[in-house]
């Protein structure tokens, strides 16, 4: 397990805040989650992804302006990192080196 | 205040987040959790605040919260606080030494007293099956209404349980004490044991030593022994020896030889039933085949319930039980208890438990409660007087930086250092005078500091104590102004005084309490031994008739009477002051047949009256010419009332069968405890049916005792010779109530003990804050006394109040004990006249002694200091 290591949770909220390009902030991330994916999101688990990945050098964040909806809360836009994309490539290599070493029967057997 | 159409987020929530949160994310969380809210209110309010609040709580975890630290400083400032207790410990020596010893001889005390009663609550807790053993128990309703209630349950009861009530999984008959004679070659002793059903040691856990409790009793020739008896018998070396089951030994008046089927530990104290030998109820009830009929109740039932089985449909069976086999002739109810609730609650009033050893176990406790509350009380009120001196060091410390919370930290160290000291040093005074305790409590209570339930307590105490002593000066002292406090100003506030005096009132008021508790239990208690009971206890020695002596009847009386030390003989069936054998089947003219009385019948011979000094109200005495007054009666007054006879003389009455005629009517003695009403009694002319000598004895008590001795070892060298006194042997039916009143005693004492350590320990503090003025006074020319008056009168007026509102409160409380007493002493006014004259004398001289010590200073002293 490399230091680079990605728990399944983080890996989506990484790539969904690349998917959102520069504009996902905390409930946007959240939703955008919830309906892509059909699985419920607490703020609690989000925000501490969210937090260990900045942690991790994958994502950076900057302050936007405030708005009323948010009792004048400033929200705070993440944006991934080089190193954030660099560890989601190297995640994807290595599913798509486990998806190609897979025997055809095997997939075979599960599609059928 | 939560309306539904309140759409603002709910606050409480919002308010936690943002103390545990990071800041550093805090900002965008909050925002987060708000603009969600706000999406979510527009359908559901109520949803979206509960969701708010789910979502703060989910959020509450490693990774949100932020870094809580501890300043770094804070070892270091312990032991600072540590250094500074210390210091102003040893610098008001005096004060912190009576402080903690008032605290300590509290939590002693108390300590003590929480393991007499543990140990009374363990009693009979043994027994594995102790949940499902219960115990049947006799209601005789009476025709005045009274219930009598007895464990002597007819026989058949238990053949019924073991047969029509599946239930019950076992059943035994259990015996009364008796004292049986036991002979093993040059060893012949008396010894008391039990007939019981072989099943007895199923339902019971008494550890086996020796035989297998399961079977020990199946055989009618089996006796089972304690391990004392078998030492006794057999020698020390019983142990080593496997064969001494099956050994014989000769037990009872007609000398049968019994195996020995097993040998048991003595249970001592912790079980309510003493016993040294079993035998199988199966060979008494062959002897004693009256014991087999439902119209009488010899043996006590005990029983277990299976398991999983349940009590009530048994209850409602066996309630009739004996009326259905009677034909309802006299009405006689069955309940059952818990066998384990029998050691407490063994007082039974019209057919409920109403008490017994419980009182004692709650007077003691709420005693326990008192004194440890006392001591908290002056640890606490010594500890807020002493820390006004400490001002000066708040505002330095205040001065340098250190924050309120910072200085409560340090009353509270210092006074938790208190608290623990005196815990410990508690710990050591019980393990010192538990021997003493044991020996006046008749009690082998021992400290097992094994045992968690100790340290708990020991804990609680230490943390009550300890936040009382810390709680007032933590929260006051560190608020007042730096400014005054650096000047040293240490002006009292009211409110503190008044609490303080609050404090000293409740304190006496529990101590007033306890001194009249006091004397008035001693004066019931010298009322009850002093009492004229009906006859002349002093001076009469009771010595067993064994069955040589009733064959020779007449000659050992005769051989007494030659004594000049002995003035009379009589023979009884048993001690007439604890007489307890009854028969509801007295008959008379004029009575209905269906009405149950139960009267007691005593049999004597015809020196009875005037032995035991009774006084004859009507009528005459048994006379020894008359052949027929053999089947003649004498009856008490209370039976004559009962009867209801014009005049009683030559009435007839018939007893088991037998009529005679009513010659005398006696002076009602009492027969049983001062709980309880004198009960009616027939005394029959029986002396073949006596078992005990009562001598009555004058001059010279020693020869008395080598005349009796040497008439038994003459006519009866068989069978070991033992007297009792009468007397003595009264006295020690009160001996629970002796005990405990001493225990109260010392306890009392102890609590006034403490009271006044605080009370010395507060005026000398007052004493000190004003000696200047005492000065000041002294140079006007006020004299000692004057002054002593003067700063007493604050003491002396908290006293007063205390008395004013403790007297009626022990009144009250102590007309409830003495209700108990069927016999009891008025409350008179004396027992607490002498209570306020102790309290007000105490507080004079504790008070008074440090007065005086600052009166006579000499004001040049105490002025020249400024």
């Amino acid at each position: 397990m490399s230091r680079r290591y990605l728990g399944e949770f983080e890996e989506i909220v990484l790539l969904t805040v690349a998917v959102l390009d520069g504009k996902g902030y905390g409930i946007a991330i959240k939703d955008d989650i919830e309906q892509r994916l059909a699985r419920k999101v607490s703020v609690g688990a989000m925000r501490t992804a969210l937090k260990r990945l900045e942690g991790k050098g994958y994502l950076k964040s900057e302050l936007g302006e405030p708005t009323a909806k948010r009792g004048g809360k400033r929200k705070r836009f993440f944006q991934v990192t080089h190193a954030g994309r660099e560890v989601l490539e190297q995640v994807m290599d290595a599913r798509k080196r486990l998806w190609q070493a897979i025997p055809y029967t095997s997939i075979d057997f599960k599609f059928a | 205040m939560k309306e539904d159409n309140d759409i603002r987020p709910p606050s409480l929530p919002l308010r936690f987040l943002r103390w545990f949160c990071d800041p550093a994310v805090l900002e965008d969380v909050e925002g987060d959790l708000l603009e969600l809210y706000h999406r979510r209110s527009e359908h559901d309010v109520k949803q979206a605040r509960r969701k708010l609040t789910t979502d703060v709580l989910l959020l509450f975890r490693p990774g949100i919260i932020r870094k809580f630290q501890l300043p770094d400083n804070s070892f270091f400032m312990f032991r600072n606080y540590l250094t500074v207790a210390l210091r102003s410990a040893r610098r008001y020596r005096g004060h912190t030494a009576l402080n903690l010893l008032s605290l300590i001889i509290g939590i002693a005390s108390c300590m003590v007293i929480l393991l007499w009663i543990q140990d009374e609550m363990s009693v009979d807790q043994f027994h594995e099956k102790k949940d499902r053993i219960y115990k049947v128990w006799r209601n005789m309703h009476q025709s005045s209404g009274e219930i009598l209630t007895t464990q002597g349950i007819p026989q058949p009861v238990v053949v019924s349980l073991r047969n029509d009530f599946p239930e019950v999984e076992d059943a035994t008959l259990i015996g009364w004490d008796m004292e049986t004679i036991f002979r093993m070659g040059d060893e012949v002793d008396y010894e008391i044991g039990k007939y019981a059903s072989p099943e007895f040691f199923r339902i019971f856990s008494y550890s086996f030593l020796a035989g297998n409790p399961g079977t020990a009793l199946s055989d009618l020739s089996s006796i089972v022994i304690s391990d004392r008896i078998a030492e006794k018998y057999f020698g020390r070396d019983w142990r080593d020896d496997e064969k001494i089951l099956g050994k014989t030994i000769n037990v009872g008046s007609n000398q049968k030889d019994f195996q020995v089927s097993g040998v048991f530990e003595h249970p001592g104290s912790k079980s309510s039933l003493e016993f040294d030998w079993i035998i199988n109820a199966q060979e008494y009830i062959q002897q004693n085949d009256w014991v087999e009929s439902w119209y009488n109740g010899g043996f006590a039932i005990c029983f277990t319930l299976r398991e999983n089985a349940t009590l009530q449909p048994l209850q409602d069976k066996i309630l009739q039980l004996i009326n259905e086999n009677t034909n309802y002739e006299a009405d006689e109810r069955l309940f059952v208890n818990h066998f384990d609730d029998n050691y407490l609650h063994s007082n039974f009033e019209n057919g409920r438990p109403s008490g017994g050893r419980i009182q004692y176990v709650r007077i003691l406790f709420v005693i326990a409660i008192f004194i440890l509350v006392i001591a908290c009380i002056n640890f606490m009120n010594l500890a807020t007087a002493r820390s006004s001196r400490r001002t000066r060091e708040i505002g330095v410390r205040k001065v340098l930086g250190a924050q309120k919370a910072a200085l409560r930290q340090q009353f509270f160290v210092e006074s938790f250092i208190m608290s623990i000291t005196a815990v410990v040093a508690a710990l050591l005074v019980v393990a010192a005078v538990l021997p003493y305790f044991n020996s006046i409590s008749e009690k082998e209570l021992s400290l097992n500091l094994g045992d968690p339930k100790l340290w708990i307590g020991l804990g609680v105490v230490t943390l009550i104590s300890g936040l009382l002593s810390g709680f007032y000066p933590a929260m006051l002292l560190p608020s007042f102004r730096t400014i005054t406090s650096l000047k040293g100003h240490s002006k009292q506030t009211v409110g503190g005084v008044r609490m303080r005096e609050g404090l000293v009132v409740f304190q006496f008021i529990l101590s007033i309490l306890l001194i009249t508790a006091t004397l008035v239990v001693n004066q019931q208690m010298n009322y009850i031994l002093s009492k004229n009971l009906g006859l002349n206890k002093d001076n009469v020695i009771f010595t067993r008739l064994d069955d040589d002596l009733r064959t020779q009847m007449e000659v050992y009386k005769s051989t007494l009477q030659t004594s000049p030390a002995v003035e009379s003989v009589t023979a009884t069936s048993g001690n007439p002051l604890s007489y307890g054998r009854s028969s509801g089947s007295a008959q008379w003219a004029g009575k209905d047949p269906d009405e149950e009385v139960e009267i007691n019948v005593m049999s004597v011979d015809e020196d009875f009256v005037n032995t035991m000094g009774i006084e004859l109200l009507l009528g005459r005495n048994f006379d020894p010419q008359l052949a027929t007054d053999t089947s003649n009666y004498l009856i008490n007054q209370v039976a004559a009332d009962i009867m209801a006879f014009e005049d009683p003389i030559d009435q007839d009455l018939t007893l088991w069968g037998q009529t005679g005629k009513i010659v005398g009517v006696i002076k009602d003695f009492h027969m049983s405890s001062m709980y309880e009403p004198i009960a009616p009694l027939i005394i029959r002319n029986d002396p073949s049916s006596t078992f005990v000598a009562f001598i009555r004895t004058k001059g010279d008590i020693q020869q008395a005792l080598e005349a009796i001795e040497n008439a038994h070892k003459e006519l009866s060298p068989g069978y070991p010779f033992s007297y009792e006194f009468l007397d003595q042997d009264f006295a020690a039916a009160y001996r629970t109530e002796m005990t405990l009143s001493k225990i109260v005693r010392i306890f009392a004492f102890i609590s006034i003990l403490i009271c006044c350590l605080g009370l010395f320990g507060l005026s000398s503090f007052s004493a000190e804050q004003r000696l200047k003025e005492i000065g000041v006074r002294k140079v006007y020319g006020a004299s000692v006394v004057r002054i002593i008056t003067l700063l007493s009168w604050g003491y002396t007026k908290l006293i007063l109040v205390a008395l004013v509102l403790a007297i009626p409160l022990s009144f009250y409380l102590l007309r409830q004990w003495l209700n108990n007493f069927e016999f009891r002493i008025e409350l008179g006014a004396s027992a607490f006249i002498s209570a306020i004259v102790i309290t007000l004398l105490i507080g004079a001289i504790t008070v008074g002694l440090k007065f005086w010590q600052a009166a006579i200073t000499n004001p040049v002293q105490t002025l020249r200091e400024e």
